[in-house]
């Protein structure tokens, strides 16, 4: 059972010392109460303080950190089975994987575009996580090339994949600074690879053939040897084992409070369904995903659904207010606003460039609320679009003075045409969706 | 149920079963009983004996059971000196009647005195049922009227044929008064009849009303998905006409014995009988969802109170006003230069008024203008006005006033041309010229407001009286029952306490993002985004049933302290998908309510202190906790019971059940500038009611401190009163 | 050291909905389970792909999803035949766009026909979709729902403000009914209500959550869907309809699938891109409990036909 804020509250010294970076215990409770932050950041805990919260913070999945310098990913620590419950913390990471086997040109070739692979989309970076390098060659010297090679032209953790534990201890000794993941150790390694991966400060990607009970075995054994930085590799044969043994596992973590198995996941895909696959694994509990291989044209899908996925449903995507373009506006082309909710601007400008019209979209602050959200909360009131319209600089940028206000609140027409003046205020739809049949029907013909 | 028309009703049903019983004797000699009979158009076979028997009647030998069946329901004719005829004879008489008549109504196919001829319709096929029923089914025809006999005059019918017309509701005409029929009249005025008229003349006999209930039942078996069966079914039908099928039945002119058992089969499906003769009135509800039988009601009102009667809802669709009217012109200022005529501000008194009344105290659709129009008076006039609603409805209540009176803003700012702004007495309103050269008069404020009213609010209103009044005396006048009823309101807010009710309200419209949260709104806790106290709760329930607002009965009281009741932590259980098994209404402490993010005031706990803090959504700072509002939200929010905090309306502060259980407004010993500002007189009023008139002053701000140390030695020298009380945690 | 496997036993089920006549019906629903937990309950029916047809030359679609349906595309019975017969549709949604008064504003009688004409054409279960305008909307589902008559076709959709003609409808002529509402629980559950008010049978209700495509809105749908289910598998039983989801609509208009590669190189090949982008929606819906996928390019409704037939292996 988690302790609330006030009964964290009680067992701190409540003597508001700052040291933790708080302003008063009590933030730091709630914070705490919350697993924002760990028992540890307290400098004065007592014992038995520590004792107690120990216990009731150990989260039910392990946090797993692989890291490279200052690039770290973090994996687990989930707190629940559904989004919409809270939400999911730490985003699948994609990691592409590396062949040692092929020549220097073929794996620039893979580097120079997982380099690339970078795009904005709602105020956020999607790209690539990881990199996994595997050792095909089953020679040292090239294991460790590829390593050097990776690590020359990018900068990502690295998961070294590999059964051998001699290739993995000198792939090891190429990065001793980083914080690695190792896939992975089986029943037959399992005491040389924890043994490295204490060693090198690694994390390890634990792999047995008897489902969850052999996966369970080997993570208590490794346990019992005092490490925990485990990720788990369920092996499945199907799309529906994968669906089947994920859940489980984060079930039993979560509901069973079931320790052997609250670790992450990993995902590795070869074979021809990837795209599918790991779709399936970003909705359903993978929290890295291998490929082998992956087309261009599938890592925008794939990123933008793992955004969706683990975005926070209690905090809307939000996009940088501002001016936006919508096609290629001129100085004629409509002026529209609306709030900063990603989802209402993406909406608005697909609507606008389906009509086939080009225009000024300008984006409030609106705290990433709706439209409506927004104006019961005082943040999309005439003052404020219209101060923020001037503010905006819009009026360098076009001949006219008309501009387009969501229909749902026509009720602020007045007041905006009153802090925009020389302005003509036009009340558009309720509904994005009526926004093509607005601009033909009735703006082109006053326009 | 009067005896005279019990008794009237048994003796015409004899009549008539006794008729069919002979018809159908001679019509089997002649053609044998094989012979087929049947409706054209139908796949329901004779519906009104199918519906209420479960039999199918293809030839003549199959109308012998239902024949029988009819004869098994007919109540003895009782005697002179018996005192004992009534609803359940009467009705069983009905049934009975409605079984002869239609079996005489099939025989007509078969003996070649066709029921289709001239102006005469005949019963109705199964196309135009769908295509009519539809209308009825989806609220697009309030109702349909089955007229029997005639009105007096040619003259009289064609009014009220009219009247019924505008109102959509569907016009069946059977049976004479004397030789006269209604259709008869009509056609001799030159007035088209058919389906697409909505005026259906089904025949000259009393019998061819059976074809207005031969249209229900096949309502209920094609809209309803009901088959009949047998008793449970025919049950069933009835049941779906009473409460679907919005119909009634005028009787015109003398009723008659085979009238009255006609009329008696038609209560059977909850229709009511209006009448313009002087029979005996039948009020109490049983069987019809109000009045049974109400009589002496003149032509012209005969439609409105078969509204009130048999609860038409009346669909506006196009409301008739020269401007344009939506929610696109809401926000539209109507300026100096433009203007035509305004009303209010500051240059005239001006006040809108709702009140509700009795159902027959209220005309609806009548709208009067009282002093000038806006053609008599000259450009950029200022008159004073008084807006007098009158509503009616079965569902009215008090309480519903000033609800609905809110609204007036948002309906008159709807129509193109018109501003409204304030409320009460304090509202303004412009009508711009634009508006008055399209042809807009004050009289249609009126027409839409009554429209929006009965549109919007059908669930709670029936009838709608508009009067404005634009002369100064008038105005005078009124205003001081105005704005006594404006006090009246507010004090019977402040006196709704939580003991005095037994139900609560939910509000769930935030579980989209907050999917365990259930807003519990008490008379004395209103939402905590302070937009819904426990009287819009009440009337969003009455206006939507499977809404958001959902009743929760308080039942037994756990702990009145801390205000748990068993029904509310059943209600917030379940509907909190099972996770919240207990609730205090009272107290931040324990199981206090949970937030959806929408709070306008968040309120915590300050250790140290014994007190607590409230801090409001504008105040962006630190405050004395460590946390900003929005720190605070992100533990707050998302339907958590996080003790030590709650989300809250602002109002609620200066509610006598403010935390009460944990010691109540006196722990408060810091608040934002805002709150204090925006609650001044309020909280001024609170503290003395609490004996600490001075509580104000010993309450810091962010002007005293926003950090805890500087704070508790505040409270020190003032000696906040909470410095005494228990420990909060 | 043997692993307890955590079963779950849900009081409630989706209730099964059968579509088409006796020849040639297909039923959805029927699962007391999440989706695909084949491991803890059962799951009768997989969930279908519609092709969407529309009732005019879909002049604004993209060239990438046209291409595969060439000629055809210019009638819509042959239309329909070639997704039957060439692409071997299991169900056809036949979008009355052209009935909308802002587009040709056809009439009722003429988008009757056309249901007629395809419902003798074509031998699989049929979807009839309105023009969503709500005048029209009624006027066109009335009158299909009477060429249809008994053909058990599902009539999409109705909303809130206006559910009664076309549940009285659904009701006269023996289809099933759509229940449209935006993303929300409790609104769905109202409307069902609602609708079974009228005396409809809940058993022949269809929840569409609303679609939002990959990248807009996806989330709040499939957070939606997932909740929906879990109130309906714990007993709600005004919840415990098959999810239909509007998928194609949705993802071919959104800027992703329309932006040549030239543009953006980095998103690479654009047909490729577009079809993996109704396969990731289809897919994610699948998850959270989709019963019925409309949707448009046979490419991607292969990847998701498929994927289904993997999802269902027990």
């Amino acid at each position: 059972m988690a302790l609330t804020g006030l009964e964290v509250f009680k067992l701190l010294p409540n003597t508001n010392c700052r040291e933790c970076g708080f302003a008063t215990c009590l933030a730091f409770a709630m914070r705490l109460a919350a697993k924002k932050i760990e028992a540890e950041e307290c400098p004065y805990l007592s014992e038995e303080a520590k004792e107690i919260l120990g216990a009731s913070a150990v989260p039910p999945i392990r946090l797993v950190e692989i890291k490279s310098g200052d690039k770290s990913v973090k994996i687990g620590e989930e707190l629940v089975m559904f989004r919409h419950e809270k939400k999911f913390f730490h985003q699948t990471a994609f990691s592409v994987c590396i062949d040692d086997s092929e020549d220097e040109r073929e794996i620039t070739e893979k580097l120079e575009k997982i380099k690339k692979i970078n795009f904005e989309r709602a105020g956020e970076i999607l790209k690539l996580d990881l990199i996994a390098v595997k050792d095909t060659s089953g020679d040292k010297q090239k294991f460790c090339k590829t390593i050097n090679l990776i690590k020359n032209f990018i900068d990502l953790p690295l998961i070294l994949f590999s059964e051998n534990p001699e290739i993995v201890t000198v792939g090891l000794e190429e990065i001793p600074d980083d914080k690695p993941l190792i896939y992975s150790a089986n029943n037959e390694n399992w005491e040389k690879m924890t043994e490295l991966a204490k060693k090198y400060n690694a994390s390890l990607a634990i792999t047995a053939e008897d489902g969850l009970k052999g996966l369970s075995e080997l993570s208590e054994r490794i346990k019992n040897k005092g490490f925990e930085n485990i990720v788990l590799n369920p092996k499945c044969r199907s799309l529906t084992e994968i669906l089947t043994n994920y859940t489980l596992i984060r079930r039993l973590s979560l509901e069973n409070n079931y320790r052997n198995l609250g670790y992450p996941i990993i995902l590795y895909l070869e074979n021809e369904d990837n795209f599918i696959n790991s779709a399936v694994g970003i909705c359903k509990y993978a929290s890295i995903v291998v490929f082998n291989d992956v087309n261009d044209w599938e890592y925008l899908p794939l990123l933008t659904l793992r955004q969706n996925i683990f975005s926070d449903p209690q905090k809307p995507l939000q996009v940088e207010p501002g001016i936006y373009k919508v096609g290629e506006p001129d100085e004629s082309s409509p002026v529209f606003v609306t709030t900063n909710f990603s989802l209402t601007y993406f909406i608005v400008s697909t609507e606008i460039e389906g009509a086939g019209f080009s225009g000024h979209l300008i984006i409030t602050d609106a705290e990433g609320l709706s439209v409506l959200s927004a104006w019961s909360a005082g943040k999309f009131s005439g003052e404020i679009v219209g101060k923020f319209v001037i503010n905006s600089g819009i009026e360098n940028n076009i001949s006219h003075r008309n501009i387009i206000i969501p229909g749902y609140v026509a009720v602020i027409s007045g007041e905006l045409e009153d802090s925009l003046p020389g302005w003509n205020v036009y009340v558009g739809p309720q509904e994005a969706s009526d926004i093509p049949s607005y601009l033909k029907e009735v703006w082109s013909k006053e326009n | 149920m009067s005896k005279i028309i019990a008794s009237a009703a048994i003796r015409g049903a004899h009549k008539i079963f006794s008729r069919a019983e002979t018809l159908l004797k001679e019509t089997v000699k002649k053609n044998g009983e094989s012979r087929e009979v049947k409706f054209p158009g139908t796949a329901y076979y004779l519906p009104v004996v199918y519906a209420l028997t479960g039999k199918k009647v293809e030839r003549l030998c199959d109308m012998y059971e239902p024949l029988n069946q009819a004869k098994s329901l007919l109540p003895k004719i009782p005697s002179e000196n018996l005192w004992l005829p009534y609803l359940g004879d009467a009705l069983d008489a009905g049934i009975a009647t409605l079984i002869a008549e239609e079996i005489i109504e099939a025989l007509k196919f078969v003996n070649g005195n066709e029921p289709i001829n001239g102006i005469w319709l005949g019963p109705t096929t199964d196309a135009v049922l769908r295509e009519q029923g539809i209308k009825l089914v989806d609220g697009r025809m309030p109702g349909f009227a089955a007229c029997v006999g005639a009105p007096k005059t040619k003259e009289e019918a064609v009014k009220l044929t009219r009247d019924l017309q505008e109102r959509n509701i569907l016009v069946f005409m059977s049976s004479h008064t004397n030789g006269v029929s209604m259709a008869e009249q009509l056609a001799e005025e030159g007035i088209e009849m058919n389906w697409d008229t909505f005026l259906v003349p089904y025949g000259k006999d009393t019998s061819a009303t059976v074809h207005a209930l031969g249209f229900a039942v096949r309502a209920a078996m094609t809209f309803g998905g009901i088959t009949p069966n047998g008793l449970k079914e025919a049950r069933e039908i009835l049941l779906y006409n009473k409460n679907r099928v919005h119909a009634f039945v005028l009787a015109l002119g003398e009723v008659d014995d085979e009238k009255y058992a006609t009329a008696a089969g038609a209560i059977n499906f909850g229709f009511p009988v209006i009448a313009d003769t002087d029979i005996p009135q039948i009020l109490p509800t049983g069987i019809c969802t109000y009045e049974h039988v109400v009589s002496n009601i003149p032509y012209n009102e005969m439609p409105s109170k078969a509204i009130e009667v048999r609860g038409l809802k009346i669909k506006i669709t196009k409301i008739p006003i020269p401007v344009r009217c939506g929610p696109a012109f809401e926000g539209e200022r109507v300026r100096k230069e433009n203007l035509a005529v305004e009303f209010g501000g500051k240059y005239t008194t001006s006040f809108e008024y709702l009140i509700s009344k009795g159902l027959d105290e209220v005309e609806d659709g009548k709208i009067e203008v009282v002093g000038p129009e806006i053609d008599d008076v000259e450009e950029k006039a200022r008159l004073p006005l008084a807006i007098i609603i009158e509503i009616a409805g079965r569902k009215m209540q008090k309480d519903f006033e000033s609800i609905l009176e809110r609204h007036i803003h948002t309906f008159l700012s709807q129509a193109m041309g018109v501003m409204h702004l304030g409320q009460r007495d304090i509202n303004w309103i412009r009508i711009g010229k634009e508006a008055k050269n399209a042809g807009l008069k004050f009289k249609h404020l009126g027409i839409l407001l009554r429209a929006k009213l009965l549109s919007e609010f059908p669930a709670i209103v029936d009838k709608v009286q508009v009067t404005l009044y634009t002369n100064e005396e008038d105005v005078k006048r009124l205003y001081p029952a105005a704005k006594s009823a404006y006090e009246e309101r507010d004090k019977r807010m402040g006196e709704l306490t939580d003991e005095s009710v037994d139900t609560f309200y939910s509000c769930q419209l935030c579980q989209s993002y907050a999917p365990n949260h259930v807003c519990v709104i008490t008379p004395e806790r209103l939402g905590l985004c302070g937009a819904y106290n426990w009287i819009d709760g009440k009337a969003a329930y009455e206006i939507s049933p499977h809404g958001a607002n959902q009743p929760i009965k308080k039942g037994e009281c756990l702990d009145s302290v801390k205000g748990k009741w068993k029904g509310v932590n059943d209600f917030v259980y379940e509907r909190s998908n099972n996770t919240l098994p207990s609730f205090s209404a009272y107290s931040m402490m324990e199981d206090p309510m949970t937030s959806c993010g929408c709070f306008e005031c968040i309120a915590g706990v300050l250790p140290g202190t014994k007190g607590i803090m409230i801090v409001d959504r504008e105040y962006q700072e630190m405050t004395p906790s460590g946390m900003t509002f929005f720190n605070l939200a992100e533990f707050v929010g998302g339907g958590q019971q996080t003790p030590g905090f709650i989300g809250i309306g602002i109002l609620y502060i200066v509610s006598k059940k403010f935390i009460s259980a944990d010691g109540g407004l006196k722990r408060v010993v810091w608040m934002t500038k805002n709150i204090k500002e925006r609650l001044k007189d309020k909280l001024a009023e609170r503290a003395k009611e609490i004996g600490e008139e001075d509580l104000l002053d010993k309450i810091a701000d962010e002007s005293v401190t926003t950090e805890l140390e500087p704070l508790i030695e505040f409270l020190n020298n003032v000696n906040h009163p909470a410095l005494k009380m228990e420990e909060l945690f | 050291m043997e692993i307890e496997i955590p079963i779950k036993k849900w009081s409630g089920k989706i209730r099964a909905v059968t579509i088409g006549t006796e020849k040639n019906g297909i039923t959805i629903g029927g699962e007391d389970t999440l989706p695909f937990h084949h491991f803890e309950g059962s799951i009768p029916n997989k969930p279908i792909i519609a092709f969407e047809v529309q009732d005019i030359y879909p002049s604004d679609w993209l060239d990438v999803v046209k291409e595969p349906y060439g000629e055809y595309l210019k009638n819509p019975i042959e239309w329909a035949k070639a997704a039957v017969v060439k692409y071997n549709a299991d169900m056809v949604c036949l979008n009355l766009l052209s009935t909308h008064p802002d587009r040709e504003n056809r009439s009722a009688d003429e988008a009757a026909e056309l249901v007629k004409n395809i419902i003798s054409e074509i031998d699989v279960p049929l979807i009839i979709k309105g023009p969503g305008s709500s005048e029209k909307q009624n006027q066109v589902l009335n009158k299909c729902g009477e060429a249809g008559a008994g053909k058990r076709c599902i009539i999409a959709s109705a909303v809130e403000d206006n559910y009664k003609t076309i549940t009285a409808a659904c009701q006269a002529y023996g289809h099933i009914v759509v229940a449209e509402t935006p993303i929300d629980v409790n609104l769905a559950k109202q409307l069902n209500i609602l609708i079974s008010d009228m005396n409809f049978p809940p058993g022949r209700i269809i929840i569409d959550p609303l679609t939002g495509g990959l990248g807009y809105g996806l989330e709040y749908t499939y957070s939606v869907m997932e909740r929906i289910r879990l109130q309906a598998l714990g007993g709600d039983a005004m919840l415990q309809m098959p999810f239909i989801c509007f998928v194609g609509q949705e993802v071919w208009r959104v800027k992703e699938v329309k932006v040549d590669e030239s543009v953006e190189p980095l998103w690479g090949d654009m047909k490729k891109r577009g079809i993996c982008w109704e396969a990731a929606t289809a897919i994610t819906l699948l998850l959270s409990g989709a019963d019925i996928l409309v949707m448009r390019h046979p490419e991607a409704i292969n990847i998701v036909r498929k994927s289904v037939g993997r999802l269902m292996e027990k």
